[in-house]
């Protein structure tokens, strides 16, 4: 289990993330795949963290903490935000989602 | 050795739980598979002696944020994925394009040219000195991640009630 | 894989599994004796020895029980979401089975038959994780998600109604359950459940004002976290037919039942830790060993019968508020939660934040410190009380003419 092992697995759940984020129609599903992405970025510090030099200056899980608090308020709000356009548009459907599109 | 095997268990969990998550058209089960990356997630954490992480990643992830996914996906449409409509975006291609070009020509040649450490230190995981650490350096980002987080809340509340009408007065117990 | 490692691994498990399933039978026999004397009958007394006519009090009906339960049919409806079927019931189990490897129990009673048993036993045991408290609460928010997957799996109105409202609830109680505990936290300095046990020697934390109501908010909050009556109504009987698990039947709800029983004795475990003293009393006491505190006892052994029967203490309680109180209305519960139990359990955090700066080394500012901070947090509790109150007017009596 070395650093690159670790680093590498980062980098393949933050491109499944990205793929979800720019394939998918559903609006939540893409919230889902952002959870992912900023879950490999977490992965990421704390596997830096771990092979550092200094690991008693705890940058890794300080910063992978403010991290997920900051990912939870941001799901919280988007979520409102699709339930919001879910009552006015009747859909999350983020294909049909294009009022604001030019004709 | 065995952190090896365990390694590779927690990788190959977390990897297939978010391809299910993002792939599949039951939402339901998309979420759950979600939790299981989380979870996944989680044992790396403790497997990277992060402790108390893991221990957060498990109360906030799947204790709160799968709940309100599920919840929203309630509240939303189509969500066992039972009509014939497509699952993906039409511009799905050049979406799974992007994807794998980032992780090949930008994430992976930055991990292998980059001059990593070799090998871990002994590390004594402690939550004392997390909490020290909070305190004294980073007390300001701690008092304004209690702003955001109230903020958000608020915020949230605020978007999801919508515009009242004068007559109705609902109530979400 | 070397055997020492399995050994490690039976020696760590084993125990656990089947001293508390046993309890859990027992409990199930005494809760419903409990309840039938209190609702003024007998309750089950004919089931004893089996294949025979003797019987001892109907102690045999947690054997009876679980053979019926294993021999039931099992049935799933044909809409049902197969997987999630069969695996919420896990699902609620393994949560409840592995938030007991945090308590601090401790096996060397084992010594009475094998000496290096004994060893083994304690050099696992004593895998002190330091964060033991936060990982508690974090896998016991798994439970949420095993009654999430049974409401829906079942494609059923009810089940997923009563699901939701589960859901809501124990997502609300958790809140005001965390924050009590964070109060002993702060007191001892760590998380590690036998860092807080030892630090009780002198007081327990039920005997503080502070830790007094904290041990209230976090009984009131445990009984909703299990879904204990007075905030049973996501299984209420009379109510939603049984909620989140009409549709189980035979086995998997007996795994339901064991999930919720033993989810009971951990939480009842962990209130033990945190407030009660855990493995402390009479015959067991605290020595300074090489300058660190341990627990040294008058025989082996003697420390976990403390800690089970402070568990069994809080258990009866809990069957006891079973049998005297009526149920919570969901938003009754709710407002319980948000508006009474969360300011309370914060302005909690702040007198015992209060008390605990203050120098009290003489027992006159003890006194008065105690004094103050009781008498806050009792017009704390009639204030959020009055505030809460319902506006009802007297009734109106219509007489016939």
């Amino acid at each position: 289990m070395t650093l690159e092992h670790c680093l590498t697995l980062g980098a393949v759940l933050f491109c499944i993330g990205l793929l979800g984020a720019l394939t998918r129609r559903n609006a939540v599903v893409v919230l889902f795949s952002i959870e992912i992405m900023l879950n490999a970025a977490n992965l990421n510090f704390i596997a830096f963290w771990r092979f550092s030099e200094n690991p008693d200056a705890l940058h890794g899980p300080l910063f992978t903490l403010f991290t997920i608090a900051v990912a939870a308020a941001e799901v919280a709000v988007g979520l409102a935000l699709v339930i919001a356009v879910y009552r006015h548009f009747k859909t999350v459907d983020l294909e049909q989602l294009d009022t604001l599109k030019e004709e | 050795m065995t952190q090896e095997i365990t390694f590779w268990v927690l990788a190959i969990i977390a990897v297939l739980g978010a391809l299910v998550a993002v792939r599949r058209r039951n939402l339901i089960h998309g979420v759950f598979a979600l939790m299981i990356f989380f979870a996944a997630l989680a044992g790396l954490f403790l497997l990277l002696l992060a402790e108390f992480i893991a221990a957060v990643q498990i109360l906030v992830y799947i204790g709160a944020v799968g709940i309100l996914l599920l919840f929203a996906i309630m509240l939303t449409e189509r969500v066992t994925g039972d009509d014939g409509r497509r699952v993906t975006a039409r511009g799905w291609f050049w979406g799974l394009v992007a994807a794998v070009s980032v992780f090949i020509f930008l994430l992976l040649p930055a991990i292998q040219e980059a001059d990593l450490p070799e090998s871990a230190q002994s590390i004594q995981p402690s939550v004392k000195a997390l909490g020290h650490k909070l305190m004294n350096p980073y007390v300001v980002t701690l008092e304004v991640l209690a702003l955001l987080l109230a903020a958000s809340l608020i915020g949230a509340v605020a978007a999801a009630q919508g515009v009242r009408e004068k007559k109705e007065g609902t109530n979400d117990a | 894989m070397n055997l020492d490692l399995i050994k490690d691994i039976l020696v760590a498990t084993v125990p656990l599994l089947i001293i508390f399933p046993s309890l859990f039978a027992f409990t199930t026999w005494l809760e419903r004796k409990a309840l039938a004397r209190i609702q003024n009958r007998i309750g089950p007394n004919k089931v004893g020895i089996p294949c025979t006519r003797i019987s001892l009090f109907g102690l045999g009906q947690p054997a009876a029980d679980g053979i019926k339960m294993i021999f039931k049919e099992d049935i799933v409806p044909r809409g049902a979401d197969r997987l999630f079927h069969l695996l919420a019931p896990i699902l609620a189990l393994i949560p409840a089975m592995l938030v007991l490897c945090f308590l601090p129990l401790d096996f060397s009673f084992f010594a009475f038959w094998d000496e290096g048993i004994a060893e083994d036993i304690k050099a696992v045991q004593s895998f002190a994780l330091d964060g033991a408290v936060i990982f508690f609460f974090a896998i016991t928010g798994l439970n949420t998600l095993a009654i999430f997957m049974a409401g829906w799996a079942s494609r059923n109105k009810y089940s997923l109604l009563g699901g939701m409202r589960a859901i809501a609830q124990m997502v609300s109680y958790e809140i005001p359950l965390v924050l009590s505990a964070v109060i002993v936290v702060m007191y001892v300095g760590s998380l590690n459940a036998e860092k807080i046990v030892l630090a009780q020697d002198t007081l327990w934390f039920v005997f503080t004002p502070w830790g007094l109501a904290a041990f209230v908010i976090f009984f009131i909050a445990a009984l909703a976290e299990t879904n204990r009556s007075p905030f049973d109504l996501p299984e209420a009987e009379s109510e939603i037919i049984a909620g989140y698990f009409t549709e189980y039947s035979g086995f998997k709800f007996a795994l339901f039942f064991l999930g919720e029983y033993i989810a009971m004795f951990a939480i009842s475990g962990l209130a033990v830790v945190l407030f009660l003293g855990g493995s402390l009393g009479p015959g067991v006491t605290v020595e300074l060993v090489d300058g660190a505190k341990e627990l040294e006892s008058a025989f082996a052994g003697l420390p976990i019968i403390w800690l089970l029967a402070k568990i069994f203490a809080l258990i009866a309680v809990m069957i006891w508020l079973r049998g005297t109180l009526p149920r919570l209305r969901v938003d009754q519960l709710m407002a319980f939660a948000w508006k009474f139990l969360l300011p309370l359990s914060i302005l909690n955090i702040l007198v015992a934040g209060f008390a605990y700066f203050i120098p009290q080394e003489n027992i006159g500012p003890k006194v008065a410190v105690w004094t103050v901070s009781l008498g806050i947090l009792y017009a704390a509790a009639k204030g959020l009380n009055s505030l809460n109150r319902a506006d009802v007017k007297p009734r109106e009596y219509k007489y016939a003419e």
